[in-house]
């Protein structure tokens, strides 16, 4: 049972990864730079809940509006760059966060241990669970409350205006300005909504973890955190969690394989790649589906 | 001359030197988008695997460098056309991203290997030129740093004769400015796609098997940042250029030995970032910058 | 209404506009021609925004909105269509009328706009496609679309670009009609077309660019017998 519920919290940190990378990929904006914000999230609820005395809720709250601010941020300089330049400039910001986490020591004792980030060590003691006794069922319902919340946000966005003013960016910026939409704020607000989600999905997983350190924040994540959004597609935002889910139930569930599961991300990135290269949940499929589940008659609007 | 000055230098040239490597990496990723118009992000590690198989051969024949060598370039070629088979032929044309995942799994797949076979330790290679150092007025210049660029200078003037001096360099060119004019010309796009992945393959062997000789080992560490360096190259230089890829390899090689020397090892590839921030930032053309896109 | 001042654009070695100075008229249908490159998309782009000029000054009622981004552009009343379809493939056809509909809040669309919507698919014969992916729709309906989407942001102008490029006669009668029926309802249309029966019948006046350089203007007959024009199209006389 401890297992499965384990299971569950890591899939809720996954599908907010993939989330906050689904909503910058909306715009057209390739986006390596969640794993940044997640670890900025990560660490900085981690000092809060352990070195401020925070509560757990702002305390998750504030990764969260860290990871937005730095998309904030990074959002505006990415306008002047686009496509693949993008990848790797988002790709050398995360380097930089990690870099940054690699070399930062704050620390401060608390009773008779040392907390906080120590440069290479990492950073120990995110402790607040365990030391207020939540058992894991209250650390999944805990996660999943955010991750509800936040599906549920990008669901409604998905279905209203804002939603379609996005995607319009992301298929066409040219057109898209011609009929109004103001580019700037639309790419960046998406950045800022990225950052934001990715923040507390690392706060979130700080505590889960109770330790961090810069490695778990590299590439890989970075990759992992697009890969969930274009394997699982973008069409919706069960998108990402068919994403998560494929990863997560392939690579999980073949624990029997040992070592060798690993070498069965590439492989399988690939394949996806070529059998469905729009994802798994592209527009297409949701457009098939909700003409299937649309009534006879005509509805005055069809926002979905 | 003071010592500082006499230090600078002496990072000054090394740097110069194993640029070349760095600039040979960024004439691969360059050119793939030249050509395709797609980034291929498994192209360091192509390079470094063709150096893990001339490695492999080392240690089952003992043979000699030249061996390894070769082993190194044609086996970054054959995997180059891999690349090519796995990550674009059968993709969209007009939706990139799905290549560019694809050879984000290939990079990741490759690595995995690595990791795999060699329990994630470092390996020696052979390096012939190891122990040999010539001296130039008061500073020193390292046989495997000098070997490492009069190698990658044979292979950019082979580079610059086959561009321009054959057929094949000529469908490329086509290719790279006007693609569907160039198939209504009667070129095969797909045979040329897959001679720019081989070629550039076997490009990459050459850094990696320079990169493995000259450092003494090879790692799976390296894969990310060859990668990192080989992108930031081919940016710096201007997407699609290969003399901006050369100019700029120089430069990084230049950048991270100075950046080594002042502030040590845990900074130096910050410097690198905040370089290539600095050039998106101000010049996002790179210094060759193409204006087909 | 639309006041063009001097306007000229180089890129690199091309002059591709000069000095051109043009005014149009408000609620007038104004044609402009000209052959392929002498700068009619050009102008078109340097009057929405797209690019700035490198000279010149463009008046839209008087304010001055010279080098203004496409979508302030839009806000102040000036609308275009373009050459080569752009529309939103992978939205709906309502999705695409929905995103440039001229309305308050970008969460949620009231009902009063959601009827407008609903009126300018009827205008346009979209309504029966209206949960269409974009990419889907047949060539005649994409053009279709691409007037209904701009006319969604309830512009006063508007600058159609080669909109009947590609276009059967009875496609052909069917857009004409409608911007008979746009003047009908006070909007202002420039029309850029080389297809001269479709001009030369609706527009009340027309310019003709060569080579960057306004050559004439007048109405069509007038227009029509310029030697000037003759010499353009069809070269010197021998």
């Amino acid at each position: 049972m401890e297992f499965y519920l384990s299971l569950l919290t890591l899939f809720g940190f996954r599908i907010l990864l993939g989330l906050s990378a689904y909503v910058v990929i909306l715009t057209g904006q390739i986006s390596l730079a969640q794993a940044g914000f997640y670890a900025l999230g990560a660490y900085t609820a981690g000092a809060a809940s352990s070195m401020w005395g925070w509560p757990i809720f702002p305390a998750i709250l504030l990764g969260g509006l860290v990871g937005g601010l730095f998309g904030l941020l990074v959002g505006f300089p990415a306008l002047r760059v686009r496509g693949l330049f993008l990848v790797i400039a988002t790709l050398a910001f995360t380097e930089i966060v990690r870099m940054v986490f690699l070399n930062l020591k704050y620390t401060i004792r608390v009773g008779d241990r040392t907390i906080g980030p120590a440069a290479a060590e990492g950073f120990r003691g995110i402790t607040y669970y365990f030391q207020n006794g939540w058992s894991s069922l209250q650390i999944v319902a805990f996660t999943w409350f955010f991750v509800l919340v936040v599906l549920l946000a990008f669901w409604l966005m998905d279905r209203s205006r804002a939603g379609a003013v996005l995607r319009a960016v992301g298929e066409d910026e040219l057109a898209a300005s011609s009929v109004g939409i103001n580019l700037t704020a639309a790419k960046v607000a998406a950045m800022t909504a990225g950052g934001f989600v990715a923040g507390l999905a690392g706060a979130l997983y700080a505590h889960y973890a109770t330790y961090v350190s810069q490695e778990d924040f590299g590439v890989l994540l970075a990759t992992f955190a697009i890969a969930y959004a274009l394997i699982g597609g973008t069409g919706s935002v069960l998108g990402p969690i068919a994403g998560v889910l494929f990863f997560s139930l392939l690579i999980d569930g073949l624990r029997f394989l040992g070592d060798w599961r690993n070498l069965l991300f590439g492989v399988l990135i690939v394949a996806m790649m070529n059998l469905r290269p729009h994802g798994i949940i592209d527009v297409g499929l949701v457009r098939r589906v909700a003409s299937l589940l649309r009534p006879g008659g005509r509805k005055a609007y069809a926002g979905d | 001359m003071t010592d500082l000055v006499l230090d600078v230098v002496q990072q000054l040239l090394n740097g110069f030197l194993f640029g070349s490597s760095y600039a040979l990496i960024g004439i691969g990723f360059t050119m793939i988008f030249g050509v395709m118009d797609k980034l291929n992000l498994a192209f360091a590690v192509t390079g470094l695997a063709g150096a893990y198989t001339g490695l492999l051969v080392f240690h089952l024949t003992g043979g000699p460098f030249v061996v390894v060598f070769l082993t190194a370039v044609v086996s970054a070629g054959l995997i180059g056309l891999v690349m090519e088979l796995a990550c674009f032929r059968w993709m969209p044309r007009d939706y990139p991203l799905a290549s560019l995942m694809a050879t984000m799994g290939m990079l990741f797949f490759i690595d995995e290997v690595f990791s795999h076979v060699t329990h994630g330790r470092p390996m020696a290679f052979p390096a012939p030129m190891g122990q040999v150092v010539m001296d130039v007025g008061p500073w020193l210049l390292r046989g495997d740093f000098g070997f490492m660029f009069l190698v990658s200078l044979a292979v950019m003037g082979a580079l610059w004769a086959l561009v321009y001096k054959t057929r094949l360099g000529l469908a490329t060119r086509a290719v790279s400015q006007q693609p569907v004019a160039a198939q209504l010309c009667g070129i095969r796009l797909r045979r040329v796609n897959a001679a720019v992945f081989v070629i550039t393959g076997m490009i990459g062997g050459v850094a990696g098997a320079l990169i493995g000789s000259a450092v003494g080992n090879l790692s799976p560490l390296l894969s990310l940042p060859l990668t990192v360096k080989g992108l930031v190259t081919a940016v710096l230089g201007g997407l699609g250029s290969i003399p901006g890829a050369i100019v700029a390899g120089l430069l990084l090689g230049i950048v991270e030995y100075e950046a080594l020397f002042f502030f040590g090892i845990g900074y130096r590839d910050m410097v690198t970032y905040l370089l290539l921030f600095a050039f998106l930032v101000f010049r996002p053309g790179g210094l060759f910058g193409q204006s087909r896109h | 209404m639309l006041a063009i001042e001097g306007l000229s654009k180089h890129f690199g070695g091309v002059q591709a506009v000069q000095r051109v100075d043009l005014n149009v008229r408000q609620n007038e249908i104004l044609g402009l021609i000209g052959p392929n490159g002498s700068g009619k998309s050009t102008i078109v782009n340097l009057v929405t925004g797209v690019f700035p000029p490198t000279e010149g000054r463009v008046r839209l009622r008087d304010r001055d909105i010279t080098g203004w981004q496409p979508h302030r552009v839009l806000a102040a009343g000036m609308g275009r269509t373009f050459q080569s379809i752009r529309l939103f493939g992978g939205l709906t056809v309502w999705q695409n009328l929905w995103v440039a509909q001229k309305a308050k809040s970008w969460l949620a669309v009231d009902r009063a706009s959601m009827k407008k919507i609903e009126a300018t698919l009827e205008f346009c014969r979209l309504r029966d496609k209206k949960d269409e992916l974009a990419r889907n729709l047949g060539f005649g309906e994409q053009r279709r679309l691409e007037l209904a989407r701009v006319l969604a942001a309830e512009p006063d102008l508007l600058l159609l670009d080669e909109p009947a490029a590609g276009m059967n006669a009875a496609e052909i009668e069917d857009l004409r009609d409608r911007i008979l029926a746009l003047k009908q309802r006070g909007k202002t249309v420039v029309l850029i077309e080389h297809h001269m029966e479709l001009v030369m019948g609706i527009a009340e006046r027309v310019a003709v660019l060569n080579f960057g350089v306004k050559i004439a203007e007048g109405p069509p007959a007038a227009v029509q017998d310029d030697e000037r024009v003759r010499e353009a199209y069809l070269g010197h006389r021998r």
